[in-house]
């Protein structure tokens, strides 16, 4: 049997070893796509697909692990974790840290380090660092600064592109800062974003008392707000059903977890439908007992009550079907004892049941209340908001933080202020580890992995 | 000082709960506008009446419960309390209204889905003499159609081959809840008997025709006018996504679970949780560095693209499940098979893999059910009806710049969530246990 070097030697050797390879083999992925590009030149907007790159740099990692499994015997037991990594590093890390990176910037819907394609600017002549066009340079291109300085542009040929710098422009002349790498026939301006160090963060919090603080209060009311009425109907239920003389005890056991089984994109859609103000059935079943409509939908207030509404009925299956399992798990004889000492029902409730439940209860409640804490699907999907006084349109009356970035970044409203979002998400993610923190250190999860 | 905070606790806990009492509700009882708009029925001290009639039903209950055990006392000469059966009695009927709860919802959307006329926004109350129909809290049943349905299937054909591959596939599916059912009657509960064979076999062949079935349905077969004519196509775009998801999250995650249960390599610790808290940070907020990945591989708007999008939020879960599961079994059958001198793959895929199906099951369904409704990224990633999921299929009904279809959306949504809903149903014991274990451990 191969041992691996102990402690962080080992660690470092595996990582580095491993790194290597998957970094060599991208390496060939790209070389290889560039002379296939360079070899049979396709037009632009036709090129090869960048996937080629991922198959000609699988091609060659397949090999390099062989011989270095050989070298290294060790390094067999990371290949077990090598599919899970590589699709961690590509498809979660590297877009987290490109996000992280984008909280820093001013990258937006127009500031998207694209080319302007309705810029596009033929050009006639190339003469050194010079391109000639036909016209005002400055105004074909919209330059951002006087005279196009420093103004990042795309060249293209039929063939090929390049990103390149404008030193100025002039009347008809685009001065680059170095001669182009081939001879170009048309150019783009490119919507640079810039680095703006914390400006994102130093907006949020200098808008906190309107935005961020009501949000994130909210946030936490819904979350606990949504375990609270998930969890005290269902655990009622489920100590009803756990009663094993009460008949059709499995029908209703099973019937009861419909709202479970249908998709929440289906189930909030129909929901937000029923609380119609006029037409929904829910105030026509309320009108029928003597209420006025009750503005569910279109009162800031009565919003964050109908996603509270729909928190419970979404949610209470999941907690009667948790308390039957954990219920499950408590012997007869404990009853039986209580019964000869003369217990009645309630004290066996609160002497017994309960405290019995509070042991696998506690990492549910937590595991839930991180899982509402950014419940999107639910409030998103409710569709548009009551406005609130003095907000944006992206943090309404039931936003919570995550479709508050959501809407920040993605949304026309929110101006597609992607770096801003990013920011948000930035704080989203530091407050979800300190929820998770507090999880594993109640749950003691951490420990017991070591 | 502890007998200090746990006070201090309860009475910040008692002021919180008055204050919503006595604060917060009134506030928002005061935001209720007192008018009722037209059409809309309001009848004053409507409560009064259902309360008698609640306080009758329980007086009901009552009355039976002391007449039944009377005349089983009489009969049998014991004395037997009737509170006993009093409690039943009110437990089903608080069941019977936790029911009605729970399938209003359901109800509703049922009803819609069979009437054309799309009544959900309409202002004149249906002409009935029931007064729930009239105030519109049960459905008007007086014009039911299958319209909204047909139009759903409007202009597809339907190849033969495929025709015969649906036929079988349904028998299979027939076959699997008739034994599932005689199964239950006869108390057979081992998967290793005759019965419990044939159904995994039928049950095997059920989901190889149905993925046959989706691989070979083709966006030409669609030929109905206007978006909603898409929709079985939406269904299989779905179905194959996640399909692919679910096999891709059980593929990724089960090499790294074993490497994490038996494996003690240096690193294991801070890799495990840096798999963990990955995992917080709101995936879908990198989506547009996850978009330009994609669109740099050239694989935008392909379902590819898609599924690799989405495989890097499913690999933290269910490894860390999977680890769970294999820290519960014993090692030495393992570390008998390792001495006899088989290698750590052959240990893995011989002797773990055959007894970890309920959990590769488990975390593919899981995988499956949560992409089934994801619409986000699908929206971003996939344009053109042609290749849409049934999530933004059903968005595009109540959010499209044609005023809401409540009539094909209900019906969509039927139809759409039977997938998940059979799952669902099926595959109960598996979510069931997989999630109590999975989230015990977590």
């Amino acid at each position: 049997m191969y041992r691996s070097p102990p402690g962080a030697r080992g660690f470092l050797i595996a990582i580095g070893l491993l790194g290597g390879a998957l970094i060599v083999a991208t390496l060939f992925g790209l070389l290889m796509f560039w002379a296939l590009q360079a070899a049979f030149p396709r037009p632009v907007e036709e090129g090869y697909p960048g996937y080629l790159i991922l198959i000609f740099a699988t091609l060659v990692l397949i090999p390099i692990l062989v011989v270095l499994g050989r070298r290294v015997p060790y390094l067999t037991d990371w290949y077990y974790l090598l599919p899970a990594i590589t699709f961690l590093l590509a498809f979660t890390v590297f877009p987290i840290v490109l996000t992280v990176y984008y909280a820093f910037t001013d990258y937006t819907g127009i500031r998207n380090g694209k080319p302007d394609r309705s810029t596009e600017t033929q050009i006639v002549r190339v003469e050194g660092r010079q391109l000639f066009v036909d016209g005002n340079a400055h105004d074909l291109l919209r330059c951002d600064q006087p005279n196009c300085a420093g103004q990042a542009l795309e060249i293209t040929t039929r063939t090929q592109r390049a990103r390149v710098r404008a030193e100025q422009a002039t009347e008809g002349v685009i001065t680059l800062t170095a001669p182009p790498p081939f001879t170009p026939a048309l150019v783009y301006k490119i919507n640079e974003f810039r680095f703006i160090g914390f400006r994102n963060f130093a907006e949020i919090f200098s808008r906190a008392g309107t935005v961020l603080i009501p949000v994130l209060i909210w946030n936490i009311i819904f979350a606990a707000g949504a375990v609270f009425v998930g969890a005290i109907p269902g655990l009622i239920l489920g100590l009803m059903l756990n009663n094993k003389n009460l008949a059709l005890r499995g029908f209703y056991r099973t019937a009861l977890i419909i709202s479970w089984a249908i998709p929440v994109v289906i189930s909030v859609q129909i929901f937000t439908a029923m609380l119609n103000v006029q037409f929904g059935p829910i105030n026509r079943l309320l009108g029928l007992l003597g209420a006025y409509p009750i503005p569910w939908l279109t009162d800031p207030e009565w919003f964050k009550m109908s996603a509270l509404l729909i928190s419970l009925w979404l949610g209470f299956p999941y907690w009667m079907t948790a308390t039957l399992g954990a219920l499950s798990t408590i012997p007869d004889d404990v009853y039986e004892a209580a019964k000869i000492d003369g217990a009645n029902g309630l004290q066996t409730l609160t002497g017994i049941t309960l405290p019995l439940l509070r042991q696998p209860f506690i990492p549910l409640l937590l595991g839930s209340f991180a899982f509402n804490f950014n419940n999107f699907g639910l409030i998103y999907l409710m569709g548009p908001q009551p406005g609130v006084e003095g907000r944006p349109s992206t943090a309404q009356a039931a936003d919570i933080l995550i479709t508050w970035a959501y809407k920040t970044a993605f949304q026309a409203d929110g101006g597609q202020a992607y770096g801003l979002g990013g920011a948000i998400s930035i704080l989203i993610f530091l407050l979800t580890v300190a929820i998770s923190l507090i999880n594993f250190r109640f749950t003691g999860a951490l420990k017991e992995v070591r | 000082m502890t007998a200090f905070l746990r006070f201090s606790g309860w009475a910040a806990l008692g002021l919180m709960v008055a204050w919503v009492l006595f604060v917060y509700f009134p506030s928002l009882l005061a935001r209720i506008q007192p008018n009722t708009p037209p059409g809309f029925v309001r009848v004053e001290n409507g409560w009064v009446y259902a309360l008698g009639g609640l306080l009758l039903t329980i007086a009901l209950i009552v009355l039976y419960s002391w007449l039944a055990t009377l005349i089983v006392n009489r009969r049998t000469n014991r004395k037997r309390s009737f509170w006993p059966l009093v409690g039943q009695g009110l437990t089903h009927l608080f069941m019977f209204m936790v029911l009605i709860f729970a399938y209003y919802p359901v109800l509703q959307i049922l009803a819609a889905s069979f009437d054309p006329r799309n009544t959900l926004y309409r202002i004149l109350p249906p002409a009935s003499d029931n007064l729930l129909v009239r105030a519109r809290v049960l459905p008007d049943f007086s014009q039911l159609s299958w319209e909204n349905y047909i139009q759903l299937f409007d202009g597809i054909i339907i190849y033969p081959y495929q025709a015969l591959m649906l036929l079988v596939a349904a028998l299979c599916l027939l076959l699997v809840l008739a034994l599932a059912a005689y199964r239950r009657i006869i108390g057979d509960d081992s998967s290793d008997s005759r019965w419990g064979r044939l159904q995994g076999r039928s049950l095997t062949a059920f989901a190889i025709l149905g993925f046959l079935l989706v691989v070979f349905i083709s966006p030409n077969q669609f030929t109905g006018q206007g978006t909603e004519a898409k929709f079985v196509l939406w269904v299989r775009n779905t179905l194959f996504v996640s399909g692919i998801t679910g096999i891709l999250a059980v593929l990724l995650t089960a090499t790294a679970g074993y490497a994490f249960a038996r494996f003690d390599f240096p690193g294991r610790y801070p890799l495990l949780l840096v798999f963990i808290f990955i995992q917080m940070f709101p995936g879908f907020l990198g989506l547009v560095a996850t978009y330009i990945l994609i669109s740099n591989l050239g694989l935008l708007n392909t379902f590819t693209g898609l599924v690799l999008a989405y495989s890097g939020g499913i690999i933290s879960f269910g490894t860390w499940v999977y680890k769970g599961f294999l820290e519960s079994i014993s090692k030495s059958l393992e570390e008998a098979a390792l001495i006899d001198g088989a290698s750590k793959w052959q240990v893995f895929t011989k002797i773990l893999m055959p007894l970890s199906a309920p959990m590769f099951v488990f975390i593919f369904l899981l995988q499956f059910v949560g992409t089934y409704s994801e619409f986000i990224v699908a929206n971003l990633f996939l344009t053109g009806v042609e290749s849409w999921t049934v999530g933004m299929g059903l968005r595009n009904f109540t959010t499209g710049q044609f005023s809401t279809r409540w009539g094909l959306f209900a019906a969509a949504s039927v139809l759409g969530s039977l997938p998940i809903l059979l799952t669902f149903y099926g595959f109960q014991r598996y979510f069931v246990s997989g999630y109590t274990a999975g989230s015990v451990k977590e």
